[in-house]
C-alpha cells in the first residue's frame, strides 16, 4: 500500500533557461567587476613589482622608475634568513592561538547564557557590546594604564594578597605578552559572542523540541543539533578573527610599542617598524606579500569548509 | 497506553485568550482530531499536551498522573510537527536513531530496530542518505518514523498533511488511520481540514476562539452539529443555513424562507421548539437536496459545478443561497428556477441569534 | 477580444523539452484550462503566449496573427500572478489605475476606464481599501481589474488561488468562473487541480511531460478518457485501473464479475470511477469476496478501500453505510460505466 507512496518522484524545480539571462547579467556588472578587479590587483601588482627592486622613497625616484634599483629576489632570499621576521612571524601565531579559541570559548559561553530570555538581558547584551565599540588605540591606553605597577590591576592584587604588589606587568617579557592578550580577548571577545549568538537564535526551534521529545537532554541536543546546524557561522567567526589578530596592532604599539625588546612584536609591529624606522620599502613589500598570500590561504580554505557545509545542508 | 484527560484547561499570553475552559477525555488507543480555524486554541491545546508551553488554568493528566512540572522529554509523546522539523544535517539513518541514542539504547539494538523502522515505512533504500535532499513526501514518513520508533504511548500530529501534495494526501490519510488501528497508540491529530477530520478520527473535537464546540464522532458531529459554525464548517460544501421564521397555518409549523417559499413541515421533534415568529436559520445537507416537479422551495440556479462524480448546484443568493450536491449527470443550467424537495427528518434548525441548534438530535 | 493558437510549437531547455510539438487553438472568449502535474510545460505555454519565451519550432498565434516576434509589451496580454502582486502600500484603486498611471496616461483618460473595470467587477466598496483590509476574494478580484484595466485582449492566470485554504478555494472558483463569463474575455488558466479544473474551464487540455494529451470539455474527458493516463489524472479518489483475467469475464482474479459487459477486443485493462465501483456489503455477491481496508466517511459519502491481493481500490458510496474496515464485500459495475483500456494504455471504445 504505501508502495505507491515510493514512486512519487522528487519533482526538480520547473526548469528555466538561465543562459541569456546569465550573459545579460554578465554584461551589465560588467563595469562594476571592472573596477573591483582594479582596486584589488592593482595595489596587488604594484606590491610585486617593488618587492623585486630596491625601492626606498629616499631615493628621490618615483615608484614607478624603481625598476632602475631592481634586485630580482633579493629581498625574499633576506626574507627567509630574517630572524626578527620569523620570530614576529610565531609571535603572531602564538597570539592568534591564545587568543581566538579564548574568545570563541568565552562568546560561546556567553550565547548560551544570552539564548534564553531572563530578566535585564537588554542591559547586559547592551553592556557586553561595549569594548567591541571602543578604538582599538583607546582599548590599549586603558590597559596600559591598567597594567601600570601603580595601576588598578595591582591594586586589586594587592586587596587580595594583603600586600602592596607591585608588579612591573608591561616591563617583563613574559607579563607583557599576558597583558595584550588580555587586552584583544577583552576587546574582541563581544565580535565573536554577538556572531555566535545570530548563529545560535538561528537554530529553528522546531528541531530543538523534537530532539528534546526525543528524549535528549541539554548536552545532547547542544551537541547534535545546536553545533551542527551552527557550523557554517562558527567557520565564519573563527576565519574573521583570525585574520584580524594576524592584523593586531593598536592596543598592542600603544601597551608595549612591541617591546620589552621584540616581547610583543608582532608581524604588523615588526612591518609598521621596518616601513617607518628603516625605509627599506622594497623589502616590506616583499614581507607583506608573504603575509598576504599565507592569509589568503587560510581564508581560501574556510571559505572552501564553508560551502561544503552548505551543500550538506 | 494511556488516556488524557484535560480538565478546565485554559491559556493566556499576556492579553490574547487563547484556549478557556476546554474539558476532554481522550480514551486510551482513540483517534481525536482537534478541528477548527487557524486561531482556534487547537495547537495551543496540543502543545500543552506536549509540555512545551504550561497551561494558565487547568490540568493535564495522562493516566492518573498529574503531567503539571514534567518537562516534554519526560512524557513520552511522539510529535510530528507541520514542517517536519526534520534534522536536515543527518543522514536518514541518524534521524530515525535519534531518539533512541538520546536515551542510550544499545547500539545492536538500536540498529535493529532502525531497520524495521525503514523497511516498515520503505525508507530502507535511502538510509544513508542525507536528509536535506529528500521530497517532502519521505520527510512526511520520516518525521512519523523517527516520532514512532519511540514507540510512544501517545502520538501528535500538527497538521501533518498540510504541506504534501493531493493524491499523497488521500493515500497517507488512508495509511495514517489504518497504522493507528493497528498499533492503538492514542492519537491526537491537529487539523483545519474538516476532510482530514472526519475520515481518520474516532471522534472529532470542533474548536473555534479557543472554545471547545461539540466532540462526538464525526457522523455525529456531521449529522447533528451543535451550532451554524460547526453545521457550516464541516462539510464540503458545508451546509446550508438559510434564514427563516417560524410560521403556523392550520396547527402545522412551516419555516418561512422569504423568497425561496415556505418549507415543507417540521417533523415533530422541531415543531414544538419553534415559536411562531421567531427568526431560525433552517439548515440541510447538499446531499438532502431532491429536484421536484411537485411542491418544493423555488430557487434559481445561479451556476452548476460539473466536477466528476459530483455536480454542485448554487442557487438562490445572499441569505437564501443554497449548494446543493448531485450525481455528475443531474440535468439543470444555469438560469432556471429548481423546486427542490428537502426531506424533513434531514433538516436542523437553528437560532438565528445565538447559533445553537434547536431540538434534540432526529 | 482574441483567439490564441499553437501550431507545432516545441520549447527546449538543453535536453529538456519542455513543450514537445503542441498544437492547439483556443476560441475567442473561452475559459480556457492547462491541466497537468508539475513540470508537464503548463507555464512554459503561459511563457509562450505572454512572449516570456521563443518557440524553437511552431507557431504561436493570436487572433490569427504569428506573434513569434512580437515583444511581450506589444502582444496585449495580462497576466494575474500566483502572489496576486498587489502593491501593498496602495490603495485597491490606486493598484488598478497603477498600469495606465505607468503608461503616462492622463486623468481624464483613466477614469472613465477604471470606472468600466471597477463595475464590470463590483469592487466600487472596496476602492479605498488597502490591500491588507481585503478578503482573499476581493483581492482576487482587484488583481484580476488591475490586469484588466488596460484592455488586454486575452489573461492569463498561473494557479491563482493554489495559496488559499480549502473552503476559500471552492468558492474562489465559482466567483472566477462567474467573472470570467460576465467579462467575456479569452483566459487561459494554469492549475494541478482537477476539481477546480473542471469546475471552471470551458474546455481542459491535459498535460503530461510537454504533450497536450488530450482536449476536451470537463465533462467530456471525465467520461470519456482516451488513455489511462487522462483517466487517472481526472476525478478524486482517481478512477481505479483493474487487470481484467485474461480467460474469463471477470477481473480482480474473479472478484469482480464482468458478466453481461461488453469488454472491447483487446482490452487488458478495465478502468472503473469510484462512484461506478458498487460495493455490496449485505451478502450475496456473485465475485469472490473482497477485503475492506479501511472505510472513511466524508459526511455525504463514504471513501472505502479496498485490498485484494496487490491491487488497492476506492469505490465512493453514497450516504453513511454501515461497512466495517477488515470485513468482507463483494464488487460489481453496471455496463456503460466502465473504461477499457489496452496494453499501451489507449481507451477502446466498448
Amino acid at each position: 500500500m504505501t508502495a505507491d507512496i515510493l514512486e512519487a518522484k522528487v519533482e526538480p524545480i520547473e526548469h528555466e533557461d538561465t543562459r541569456d539571462s546569465r550573459r545579460l547579467g554578465f554584461s551589465l556588472t560588467l563595469p562594476a567587476q571592472l573596477l573591483v578587479l582594479f582596486i584589488a590587483v592593482f595595489p596587488i601588482l604594484m606590491q610585486i613589482y617593488i618587492s623585486l627592486t630596491d625601492w626606498s622613497p629616499l631615493d628621490g625616484i618615483s615608484w614607478w622608475q624603481a625598476h632602475r634599483l631592481w634586485n630580482g629576489f633579493a629581498n625574499y632570499t633576506d626574507l627567509a634568513a630574517d630572524d626578527r621576521f620569523w620570530s614576529a612571524l610565531w609571535r603572531t601565531v602564538l597570539v592568534m592561538a591564545i587568543c581566538v579559541p579564548a574568545e570563541f570559548l568565552l562568546g560561546l559561553g556567553l550565547a548560551i547564557l544570552f539564548v534564553d530570555n531572563f530578566p535585564g538581558r537588554r542591559f547586559l547584551y547592551s553592556v557586553l557590546l561595549v569594548p567591541m565599540m571602543v578604538v582599538p588605540a583607546v582599548a590599549g591606553y586603558m590597559f596600559f594604564m591598567l597594567f601600570q605597577s601603580g595601576g588598578p590591576v595591582n591594586d586589586i592584587l594587592s586587596f587580595f594578597y594583603g600586600a602592596p604588589v607591585t608588579i612591573a606587568w608591561l616591563s617583563d617579557p613574559d607579563l607583557a605578552f599576558f597583558a595584550v592578550i588580555a587586552s584583544d580577548i577583552w576587546q574582541w571577545t563581544p565580535l565573536m559572542f554577538l556572531i555566535l549568538l545570530a548563529g545560535m537564535v538561528g537554530v529553528p526551534e522546531d528541531q530543538l523540541r523534537a530532539a528534546t521529545l526525543l528524549g535528549a537532554s541539554w548536552t545532547t541536543r547542544f551537541r547534535t543539533i545546536v553545533l551542527p546546524r551552527m557550523k557554517t557561522i562558527i567557520i565564519i567567526a573563527l576565519a574573521i578573527r583570525v585574520i584580524e589578530n594576524f592584523k593586531v596592532f593598536d592596543n598592542f604599539y600603544i601597551m608595549t610599542g612591541g617591546g620589552p625588546g621584540v616581547a610583543t612584536e608582532t608581524i604588523s609591529i615588526y612591518i609598521y617598524k621596518v616601513t617607518q624606522q628603516e625605509l627599506i620599502w622594497g623589502y616590506v613589500a616583499a614581507v607583506a606579500l608573504v603575509i598576504l598570500i599565507s592569509l589568503s590561504v587560510v581564508s581560501a580554505f574556510a571559505i572552501k569548509r564553508m560551502s561544503q557545509s552548505r551543500e550538506a545542508g | 497506553m494511556t488516556a488524557i484527560h484535560l480538565e478546565n484547561l485554559g491559556k493566556t499570553f499576556s492579553s490574547f485568550t487563547a484556549l478557556r475552559n476546554m474539558n476532554l477525555e481522550i480514551a486510551d488507543g482513540e483517534f481525536v482530531a482537534l478541528l477548527g480555524p487557524s486561531g482556534c486554541g487547537k495547537s495551543t491545546t496540543m502543545n500543552m499536551i506536549a509540555g512545551m508551553i504550561d497551561p494558565s488554568e487547568g490540568a493535564i493528566r495522562f493516566g492518573d498522573r498529574d503531567m503539571r512540572g514534567v518537562p516534554m522529554s519526560r512524557r513520552g509523546v511522539g510529535f510530528v510537527f507541520q514542517n517536519y522539523a526534520i534534522f536536515t544535517h543527518m543522514t536518514v539513518y541518524e534521524n530515525l536513531a535519534y531518539g533512541l541514542r538520546a536515551t542510550g539504547v544499545a547500539k545492536a539494538e538500536r540498529d535493529r530496530r532502525v531497520r524495521d523502522m525503514a523497511e516498515f515505512l520503505h525508507l530502507t533504500p535511502l538510509l544513508k542518505k542525507p536528509a536535506a535532499g529528500l521530497s517532502v513526501n519521505i520527510l512526511q514518513r520520516l518525521a512519523i518514523g523517527r516520532s514512532a520508533i519511540m514507540e510512544p504511548a501517545i502520538f501528535l500530529l500538527d497538521e501533518p498533511l498540510s504541506n504534501v501534495d493531493a493524491a499523497f494526501r488521500a493515500v497517507m490519510r488512508t495509511e495514517l488511520k489504518h497504522l493507528q488501528r493497528e498499533f492503538r497508540q492514542t492519537m491526537v491529530y491537529v487539523t483545519h481540514d474538516q476532510l482530514e477530520a472526519m475520515t481518520m478520527a474516532d471522534r472529532i473535537a470542533v474548536m473555534d476562539h479557543g472554545k471547545l464546540l461539540q466532540v462526538g464522532t464525526p457522523i455525529d458531529v456531521y449529522n447533528n452539529p451543535s451550532s451554524v459554525f460547526v453545521a457550516g464548517f464541516l462539510g464540503s460544501p458545508g451546509m446550508n443555513l438559510v434564514k427563516g421564521k417560524g410560521v403556523e397555518s392550520d396547527g402545522i409549523k412551516r419555516v418561512d424562507l422569504g423568497e425561496a417559499g415556505v418549507s415543507a413541515p417540521l417533523p415533530a421533534h422541531l415543531s414544538d421548539s419553534v415559536p411562531e415568529g421567531a427568526s431560525v436559520f433552517y439548515g440541510f445537507r447538499p446531499e438532502h437536496c431532491e429536484l421536484t416537479d411537485g411542491e418544493g422551495l423555488r430557487l434559481p440556479v445561479t451556476f452548476v459545478e460539473r466536477i466528476g462524480a459530483r455536480t454542485i448546484v448554487h442557487m438562490g443568493s445572499d441569505g437564501s443561497a443554497v449548494k446543493c450536491v448531485f450525481d455528475n449527470r443531474v440535468p439543470v443550467r444555469t438560469g432556471e428556477v429548481v423546486s427542490l424537495a428537502i426531506d424533513p427528518s434531514n433538516v436542523r434548525l437553528f437560532n438565528a441569534e445565538t447559533g445553537a441548534a434547536i431540538g434534540g438530535a432526529n | 477580444m482574441a483567439s490564441i493558437a499553437f501550431r507545432n510549437v516545441t520549447k527546449r531547455f538543453g535536453d529538456t523539452i519542455a513543450v514537445d510539438n503542441v498544437s492547439f487553438e483556443i476560441a475567442d472568449n473561452e475559459f480556457f484550462c492547462l491541466f497537468g502535474p508539475p513540470l508537464s510545460g503548463k507555464t512554459t505555454i503561459l511563457k509562450l503566449i505572454l512572449g516570456l519565451e521563443r518557440p524553437d519550432e511552431g507557431e504561436v498565434l493570436i487572433d490569427g496573427k504569428p506573434v513569434n516576434h512580437v515583444s511581450p509589451a506589444r502582444r496585449n496580454v495580462a497576466m494575474v500572478f500566483q502572489n496576486l502582486a498587489l502593491f501593498p502600500h496602495m490603495t485597491a484603486e490606486e493598484n488598478v489605475r497603477f498600469p495606465l498611471v505607468e503608461r503616462k496616461m492622463s486623468s481624464d483618460e483613466i477614469a472613465p476606464r477604471v470606472a468600466d473595470v471597477v463595475e464590470k467587477l463590483h469592487i466600487g466598496h472596496i476602492l479605498h481599501k488597502s490591500p491588507a483590509q481585503l478578503s482573499g476574494g476581493e483581492r482576487q478580484r482587484v488583481a484580476i481589474a488591475r490586469a484588466l484595466v488596460r484592455d488586454p485582449v486575452a489573461y492569463l492566470m498561473d494557479d491563482p488561488i493554489s495559496a488559499l485554504d480549502a473552503r476559500l478555494r471552492e468558492e474562489t472558483r465559482v466567483e472566477l468562473k462567474r467573472i470570467q463569463h460576465e467579462l467575456g474575455r479569452t483566459l487561459v488558466y494554469v492549475t494541478h487541480d482537477q476539481e477546480e479544473a473542471m469546475s471552471v474551464a470551458d474546455r481542459i487540455a491535459v498535460l503530461e511531460n510537454g504533450v497536450i494529451r488530450q482536449v476536451g470539455a470537463p465533462s467530456d474527458i471525465y467520461d470519456n478518457p482516451n488513455s489511462a493516463y487522462v483517466a487517472g489524472m481526472l476525478g478524486a479518489p482517481a478512477m481505479n485501473l483493474i487487470d481484467l483475467d485474461p480467460d474469463r469475464p471477470s477481473a480482480l482474479g474473479g472478484a469482480l464479475p464482468l458478466e453481461g459487459i461488453t469488454v472491447p477486443a483487446g482490452a487488458t485493462k478495465i478502468g472503473i470511477r469510484p462512484e461506478d465501483l458498487t460495493v455490496g456489503y449485505d451478502g450475496g455477491g456473485a465475485g469472490k469476496a473482497v477485503e475492506v481496508y479501511e472505510v472513511e466517511p466524508l459526511g455525504g459519502v463514504t471513501i472505502v478501500t479496498l485490498q485484494s491481493e496487490d491491487t488497492t481500490l476506492r469505490a465512493m458510496v453514497r450516504g453513511q453505510p454501515q461497512i466495517r474496515p477488515s470485513s468482507e464485500v463483494s464488487l460489481s459495475v453496471a455496463n456503460g460505466q466502465a473504461c477499457f483500456f489496452n496494453g499501451q494504455g489507449e481507451a477502446l471504445s466498448a
